[in-house]
């Protein structure tokens, strides 16, 4: 083996140790996920660039045993070297040993690392989904894009002595290098998609070359399979089992093309990858790239801004201009960035109750029913302030404070955004602060009654304005559109709003009772005016019916009188059996027509019920 | 020949394009940043724009967040002046004013870190100041008596004295309280006092209610007490009219007072008869006598 090749094979190590130091320094430096998986991969290029390097050693020594064994057999004689035994020819033996023994542990071993890599990268990703630190990001990307660099450089070279002096021990290792140089850009390009506003680039890079790192431990797995059953022909020069034919791709991606290009050919009968379309295509790719970059460069010097949005542009980072809806061109990134925001859009938010799923769609809404996360709020309470004691706590303990249940939703419209974006880093959060602390203050400084009653009407346009006031001495840059009072009650809890709901209840029923007494009243004095009446015409007729019968009688008693003077006793007489036979016509009558007797006689006078009374059947009737 | 240029050139073109990240650095209008050689800090810059540096790790970059940053501290329950307890939280909006002498006071000038401290000094503020204040001063329905802005000011000045003292490098912008409260325990007496109050309405109301209604009702018994009376009075006024009247046919039956006696008597007799009325009579009461000479039955005893 020629000794620039295993020179080369050591440059490969060196190189890929000290980028794969520094690469891990960067990535703790700048927290990349991407540079992190990155780094793994670098690491397993170190081991696989020494143990081609050794197995490297290994045949050189080989082949300059072989060449001493040689010079001494034509010096000497054949017959003296005729010996075959092992103890012969220890460099051969040991680079038997080392391929039969220690190659197929060591693969063991990268399948292990790679598998086991994967797996926790992958673990730990979704764990931190977002560790780039803004601060060194930019560090951190132009370090990995110098590694690029550099393993490119060294990976190409190495990979074409590779092909060049037909090297398969120098092949894992330039393999590695030049895989690592994509492996190192692609990192470069997921920090630089976190810094242009795309924080998952990053995190996405890391899953890739997850994925990246598990292919290559499934296709260890299976070459380690395949070399059970690999036919062991004596002579045949074998491919390293460590070397990986994924990263071989990866490091010559033109590769595709001779397979393309000797597959068309194949098809088609006819050299196809000789035709001047292939072979321009072939021969652009580079220029492709170039032109893909520079697009994609001149992509970012145009700028294109949404209708109710405005876009503040910043021109190394100082804000130069703030772009209405349309087109506006810019220079390219990172020179100039631009940060949107939805102006003319109505933005709102919730003092006071946190609104859910359920209670948005419920429809009807009741005190007594939770209608959201509501908050309590303190409200003042005059009729619990005596006069000149008020905040005190008085004998009895009593606060002169209440408790409301209030649901503010607060609109609100950007109006200068310069303002919005560079006062505060959570505006939004500001103002809403700044909205709980006037709406805080004003119930504190409100009667419970009030609130609840007439004041509740001027209190909506009450905070409005004082919250206006707060956000533009702030200078928030914010226009408050709508403050709404959508639900204010006592607190539901503990049955106080039932209560309330009570009283209301109350004030209906002592009506209610007025009226039904009133009905009665207007009943006892028709009742008592008909009986005033009916006594007044009673007495009347019973006036009448005294006179008249009085006249009648004495009229009668005049006509009665000669006839009882003409016969006294017969008249008599007749009178009294005639008003006899009337008289006693229904009168139950017993006569004794034996006096003389000396019998006691017993009369029952008891009254008999009837006997079909007694056989009445009692049932229960309603 | 010409591959091997285009290929030059990618390479060249990414080489500048990475130094240029390593040699410079961009600040943004929103942020403040720490230029440290080997770990320390060198200069400050608050203007936006693009710098120089050397590439790490000779010259590091610090960068800050130089807008207001705002925090809500706990909702904390604190005793006040008149021994009434409350719960209150504050929101504060600081900002670092001095990112040279934030920078080293907290581990690699950590905002967090930052905001830790400060609602450390924050809580003691707050009840420092509440407790000299009675709850009156938080809730009152006579807005004119809060001291919301004075209390506010208070916690703000004391904070702010204490950063000052020690050089944090941050300057509280504002401070407001945010949300103010009762304990469990007390709001729960409050909701009983105020559904107490509301029970005294409802009693009142149906007590009102009932009261008026009795009232209506007595006053129209008595008005109807008042009619009937009338009324009797009328009535009997009238009877004593009608006996008045009657009385003069009297004279009539003095012509003969034996028959109007016996008049009277039958006419009793007749008002006194009714159906259970029983009557036993001997053979010598008219007009049974008529039965004492009657034949004997042939057939009897």
């Amino acid at each position: 083996m020629d000794r620039s090749i295993q020179k080369n094979g050591l440059v490969n190590l060196a190189v890929a140790l000290v980028i794969f130091l520094a690469a891990f320094g960067v990535t703790v430096f700048a927290g990349s996920l991407g540079g992190q998986a990155a780094a793994v991969f670098l690491g397993l290029g170190v081991l696989v660039t020494l143990v081609s390097w050794f197995q490297m050693r290994l045949e050189e020594n080989e082949r300059l045993e072989k060449l001493e064994l040689d010079e001494l057999a034509r010096s000497r004689g054949a017959s003296l070297f005729e010996a075959k035994d092992a103890g012969s020819f220890p460099a051969r033996n040991a680079r038997e040993q080392f391929e039969k023994y220690f190659v197929p542990g060591f693969t063991v071993l990268l399948l292990l690392l790679q598998a086991g890599g994967a797996w926790l990268l992958w673990y730990w990703s979704g764990k931190n989904p977002a560790t780039l630190k803004a601060d060194n990001a930019m560090q951190g990307l132009s370090l990995f894009g110098i590694f690029a660099l550099l393993l490119f450089l060294f990976g190409r070279f190495s990979v074409t002595m590779a092909r060049l002096e037909d090297n398969r021990l120098l092949r894992p290792g330039a393999s590695f290098l030049l895989a690592s140089a994509y492996v190192c850009g692609f990192t470069a390009l997921g920090i630089a998609g976190a810094e242009a506003r795309y924080p998952q680039a990053d995190f996405w890079v890391a899953r890739g070359l997850c994925v990246l790192l598990a292919l290559l431990a499934v296709e260890n797995v299976l070459t380690l399979v395949l070399e059970i059953y690999r036919p062991r022909l004596k002579g045949k020069v074998v491919r390293p089992l460590y070397e990986s034919r994924i990263a071989g791709l990866l490091a010559q991606p033109e590769s595709l093309f001779t397979t393309a290009a000797q597959t068309l050919d194949y098809q088609f009968g006819f050299k196809v990858s000789e035709t001047w379309f292939f072979q321009a295509c072939k021969r652009s790719v580079p220029v492709l790239l170039l032109v893909q970059f520079a697009a994609l460069l001149l992509s970012t010097t145009m700028v294109f801004v949404n209708a109710g949005e405005e876009a503040v542009l910043e021109h190394f980072g100082r804000p130069v201009a703030v772009f209405g809806a349309g087109g506006h061109w810019k220079l390219p990134w990172p020179a100039d960035r631009v940060y949107r925001f939805r102006t003319e859009q109505i933005q709102s938010f919730a003092v006071g109750y946190t609104p859910d799923a359920e209670s948005e769609a419920a429809n009807i809404v009741l005190w007594t029913v939770p209608h959201a996360k509501e908050q309590n709020f303190l409200v003042g309470n005059r009729s619990q302030s005596p006069a000149g004691t008020a905040g005190t706590n008085d004998a009895a303990g009593a606060k002169p404070v209440g408790l409301i249940t209030v649901s503010i939703p607060v609109q609100f419209q950007i109006t200068n955004i310069t303002d919005w974006v560079y006062r505060n880093t959570t505006p939004e959060d500001f103002l809403e602060s700044l909205a709980t602390r006037e709406v805080v203050h004003y119930f504190a400084g409100s009667d419970l009654n009030d609130v609840l009653s007439h004041g509740r009407l001027e209190a909506a346009s009450a905070l409005r304005d004082r919250i206006q006031t707060a956000a533009n001495a702030r200078d928030l840059g914010v226009k408050i559109i709508f403050v709404g009072l959508q639900d204010i009650h006592p607190p539901t809890g503990s049955d106080v709003a039932k209560t309330y709901e009570n009283v209301v209840g109350a004030e209906e029923k002592r009506l209610a009772t007025i009226l039904d007494a009133e009905a009665a009243a207007i009943r006892t004095n028709a009742l008592a005016d008909s009986q005033s009446y009916t006594v007044t015409n009673v007495a009347d007729a019973n006036r009448v019916r005294l006179v008249t019968s009085a006249y009648a009688r004495a009229a009668m008693f005049t006509n009665q009188i000669p006839a009882f003077e003409a016969a006294p006793s017969v008249y008599r007489q007749r009178l009294y059996l005639q008003n006899f036979a009337e008289a006693t016509r229904n009168a139950r009558k017993y006569i004794l027509l034996v006096t003389n007797t000396q019998d006691v006689l017993i009369f029952d006078l008891e009254d008999k019920i009837r006997e079909d009374l007694l056989n009445l059947s009692i049932t229960n009737s309603p | 020949m010409k591959k091997n240029a285009i290929t030059i050139i990618i390479a060249a073109i990414l080489l500048v394009i990475f130094v240029l990240l390593l040699f410079t650095f961009q600040v943004r209008q929103s942020e403040v940043v720490v230029v440290s050689r080997f770990l320390e800090p060198k200069r400050t810059i608050n203007e936006p724009g693009l710098y120089l540096k050397w590439p790490w790790p000779i010259d590091s970059i610090n960068r800050f967040d130089q807008r207001v940053q705002t925090f809500e501290d706990k909702f904390s329950e604190t005793y006040l002046a008149d021994n009434s307890i409350m719960l209150a939280s504050v929101y504060v909006g600081w900002r670092i004013s001095d990112a040279k002498a934030f920078f080293p006071k907290f581990p690699g000038g950590s905002a967090v870190d930052a905001q830790r401290q400060l609602e450390t000094m924050l809580r003691s503020a707050k009840l420092e100041s509440m407790g000299r204040h009675n709850l009156a001063d938080f809730v009152n329905s006579d807005p004119s008596k809060l001291k919301f802005d004075e209390i506010e000011k208070e916690i703000q000045d004391s904070v702010q004295a204490q950063l000052a003292k020690n050089n944090y490098g941050i300057t509280i912008e504002f401070l407001g309280i945010k949300r103010i409260g009762l304990p469990e325990s007390v709001t729960q007496s409050v909701f009983d006092r105020m559904k107490a109050e509301r029970t005294k309405y409802i009693t009142d109301a149906q007590s009102q209610g009932e009261a008026q209604a009795a009232k209506i009702k007595s006053a129209a018994e008595r008005k109807a007490a008042d009619l009937v009376a009338d009324a009797t009075a009328d009535a009997t006024r009238i009877q004593g009219e009608g006996e008045a009247e009657a009385a003069k046919m009297l004279g009539v039956f003095q012509q003969n007072p034996q028959l109007a006696v016996f008049n009277l008597q039958l006419e009793a007799l007749k008002n006194s008869m009714n159906q259970k009325s029983t009557l036993i009579f001997d053979e010598r009461w008219s007009p049974f006598s008529i039965f004492q000479n009657l034949p004997a039955n042939p057939t009897g005893k």
